[in-house]
């Protein structure tokens, strides 16, 4: 499942809490590594962060909200941290270097081991683009026991950091947890009450943690000023928008429903629905439709 | 004195006339067989010999020598016994030569003198009808699904007794089919479509499938009516033409498929092999080649339920017999041909316990579960499949609304479906195609003309939509079918949208 990659291996380098390029934030933390093993810019570290992470088996919705948290930081300037991990994490990533913003990936394991060994591609663009950070010499191979000790990291580096989606027993919980721990604001992405997928994150609300109801919020909250983001507004037909309606109003709905509500045929409605998903109003996935906005 | 009795042998579909020639000599009594004789054929000598006393002949004193002309062929199968007992009868004098000079015999001896039905009749009969022979003795048991071929008078015969009276000119009637046949797509014995409750949207891919001849794959969660709808694809499907029918009904004769309850096949196959099934089982094979699933189910639906459950190996086999249309068995004795034009519905989980993506459920898949599990369904033979359609869960409310709009039924998917093919086959007419799915590139840019409206709207798709590249010409395809549903001459911005929505496998990939 993990593989080492021998290009990355020659661009390891090393930082020490007694060097200025430590992060700010990380020195301030209980148990700061010792030494920080990263490939690419170091300085990143160091500027405003906000950490995303979730489960490993994510659901549409939530990859969806990880990919547009990823995305938001990036557009206005925000560094993203988050795991490398199969699902959330790696949709937090994929957002913000669409946006073209910059991101910190933390990994249970060498800076020049690649894990799970399909987000290749993502690692060597994390690289390029960002920061691959671990406490791990190059060469160690990820255990379960190394994955809840980097959790620590990449709260640490955070003022922030958004539970997207957790289930129960999810170790996005732990990172939720240090988080608090370090006094670092935790941010969850409420569900509804019957998706086992969400159960992990309302339970951080009930314990305390701030809803995260609109995106900007985050921005808000940190005082940052939102620039407005690349997306386009978007011209809508009369049917496209009527259907668009349907589908805010409904959240979650299935071709066949929109097509009983409106009494229209399932070929037209699905030519809509595919032009909404063209402009980026709505995705879908597993048969269902969502709102992207 | 010798004499030659005409029969057959089978080489896959293929069958050839074969000569018995049987010769009395005054030696040590005794059979021998020559000729390149199996197994069976080598056994038959003591099934001729009792059966020839119990119908109350003599068995002739002398050496029996029987020689299957041509020599170098091989020949198998347990129709022989009935041209060997008829020889050696005729070469003992108990039959004239012009009494059987026009005939040729097929059919299997029991001890008793009855005639068993045997496997293959029907490409027997065809063989000797090509061959010149216009009048056939074979098995009672076989006499329905003979009685399909055209330009030949079939005899049929309960015992040995019975064919050589019928011989000997005693109320020789030729068989006539008591079967009227119902030239008909389906009998709703699989179900009708107005039984699938709240599937609109996969039931109106369904239509283009079926109309375009295209292959679908189905994903969706368990319980959600992918088996449903997959079942009632033949209840859509034009009526089989006659030829259609001749060869489906030779493929189950070779088979040994075909029984007093279904003497032919009239009605679309529709195959659903189990995912435990072997390559031979799959695809035909065997040390004398038998058809396979893929072959059964020609001119019909190959139905794969749980996809990524079939092993990597049969799956990879499939692709040059979906791409052909037929499948070449090649072994060291034998090398036979079957066709297998299908129509391919897989179906699958989003993953191994089949709950990935669910609100509802926890999925319980470890990582290395799903991607195992999606690396058998991505790849080259997706390539294959024109369509891919995600069903989302029927919800219990859907199921239970008594006031229920009436869904599109199985008769109106029939007449869409009909409509389009015929446009099809008139376009098509001078190609040697007759269905949108068997373009090739070339005829593609010439049938499926994309003003520039739709070529922006297609790149920007692929691009937006993270299809493939792949997918293009497969979206092309599908619009053409659905432009040819709506009768249209044209292929126009909207048959592209919607054509587009049926690559979502494409997504759940990128998905990752």
């Amino acid at each position: 499942m993990s593989r080492s990659i021998e290009e990355l291996a020659d661009r390891i380098n090393t930082v020490t809490p007694l060097e200025e390029a430590y992060p700010v934030l990380l020195r301030q933390i209980n148990d700061p590594p010792k030494i920080l093993y990263y490939i690419g810019d170091i300085s990143l570290a160091s500027q405003i962060c906000v950490s995303a992470v979730g489960s490993r088996k994510a659901t549409p919705y939530g990859k969806w909200a990880a990919f547009s948290i990823g995305e938001k930081l990036g557009q206005n300037g925000v560094v993203s941290v988050s795991g490398m991990a199969q699902g959330i994490d790696s949709f937090v990533h994929k957002g913000s270097l669409k946006a073209r913003g910059r991101t910190i990936a933390v990994l249970g394991n060498g800076p020049d081991i690649c894990f799970p060994s399909g987000n290749i591609d993502l690692m060597r663009r994390i690289a390029d683009e960002g920061l691959i950070l671990s406490e791990y010499a190059p060469g160690v191979r990820p255990t379960k026991f190394t994955f809840p000790l980097r959790n620590r990291i990449i709260s640490g580096l955070s003022a922030a950091t958004i539970v997207v989606e957790a289930g129960l027993h999810s170790g996005s919980l732990i990172t939720a947890e240090r988080a608090s721990e370090q006094g670092r604001e935790v941010y969850a992405i409420p569900g509804n009450i019957n998706n086992i997928n969400a159960i992990g994150g309302n339970k951080l609300i009930k314990d305390g943690a701030s809803p995260l109801i609109v995106l900007d919020d985050i921005l808000d909250d940190m005082g940052l000023e939102r620039k407005a983001g690349t997306r386009l507004n978007v011209e809508l037909g009369k049917d496209e928008s009527i259907v668009l309606e349907l589908i805010k109003s409904g959240g979650e709905v299935t071709c066949d429903e929109i097509c009983r509500a409106l009494s229209r045929h399932p070929g037209e409605v699905s030519g809509i629905v595919t032009v909404l998903e063209m402009k980026g109003c709505v995705y879908s996935a597993l048969g269902k439709i969502f709102v992207a906005k | 004195m010798i004499s030659k009795i005409n029969t057959a042998t089978l080489t896959g579909l293929e069958s050839d006339i074969v000569t018995v020639e049987t010769c009395l000599t005054n030696q040590l009594p005794g059979i021998s067989i020559t000729g390149l004789a199996s197994q069976t054929i080598q056994e038959s000598r003591e099934r001729v010999r009792v059966a020839i006393a119990a119908s109350g002949f003599r068995f002739p004193h002398k050496k029996v020598t029987i020689n299957l002309a041509p020599a170098w062929s091989r020949k198998e199968g347990s129709h022989f016994d009935l041209p060997m007992a008829i020889g050696i009868l005729a070469a003992s004098g108990e039959l004239k030569e012009q009494q059987y000079t026009d005939y040729a015999f097929i059919g299997e001896l029991s001890l008793d003198g009855s005639i068993n039905s045997v496997t293959g009749a029907l490409p027997l009969i065809i063989g000797l009808r090509d061959g010149g022979i216009k009048k056939i003795i074979l098995p009672k048991g076989n006499a329905e699904e003979a009685s399909i071929v055209r330009d030949v008078i079939l005899y049929a015969a309960d015992s040995l007794k019975q064919a050589i009276e019928l011989l000997q000119g005693a109320d020789s009637k030729p068989y006539n089919s008591c079967v009227k046949y119902r030239y008909g797509s389906s009998d709703g014995t699989n179900g009708l479509y107005e039984d699938v409750v709240g599937q609109e949207s996969a039931k109106r891919a369904i239509t283009i499938c079926v109309a375009g001849g295209h292959g679908i794959f189905m994903m969706g969660f368990p319980g959600s009516g992918k088996t449903m709808l997959a079942q009632r694809i033949p209840s859509i499907m034009p009526e089989m033409t006659y030829e259609e029918m001749l060869e489906a009904t030779k493929v189950y004769s070779v088979a040994g498929e075909l029984s007093n309850r279904r003497p032919m096949i009239i009605q679309r196959p529709f195959r659903t092999p189990h995912h435990t099934i072997s390559p031979a089982a799959l695809l035909g094979g065997g040390g004398i080649p038998k058809p396979g699933e893929i072959s059964l189910a020609h001119h019909g639906v190959l139905f794969l339920d749980e996809f990524p459950e079939f092993s990597r190996q049969v799956l990879e086999m499939l692709r040059q017999p979906l791409e052909e249309r037929k499948i070449n068995i090649a072994r060291a004795a034998h090398k036979v041909t079957f066709p297998s034009s299908i129509m391919l519905v897989a179906a699958s989980n989003p993953c191994k316990c089949g709950f990935y993506g669910d609100d509802r459920h926890q999925c319980t898949c470890t990582t290395a579960q799903l991607n195992q599990y999606r690396s058998k369904i991505s790849g080259p033979i997706l390539d294959r499949i024109d369509l891919q359609i995600e069903i989302p869960p029927v919800k219990y409310k859907e199921l239970l609304e008594e006031d229920n709009i009436p869904g599109k039924s199985s008769a109106s998917m029939r007449e869409a479906v009909k409509r389009a093919r015929k446009i099809q086959r008139e376009r098509y007419i001078n190609e040697g195609i007759s269905l949108n799915s068997e373009l090739n590139a070339a005829q593609l840019r010439e049938y499926c003309i994309l003003d520039t409206d739709c070529k922006a709207l297609l790149r920007e798709g692929i691009e937006k939509l993270g299809l493939s590249a792949r997918a293009f010409s497969k979206v092309v395809k599908v619009a053409r079918t659905i432009a040819d549903i709506d009768e249209d001459t044209s292929i126009r911005m909207h048959h592209i949208a919607e054509a587009m929505r049926y690559r979502s496998l494409d997504k759940f990939y990128r998905n990752l």
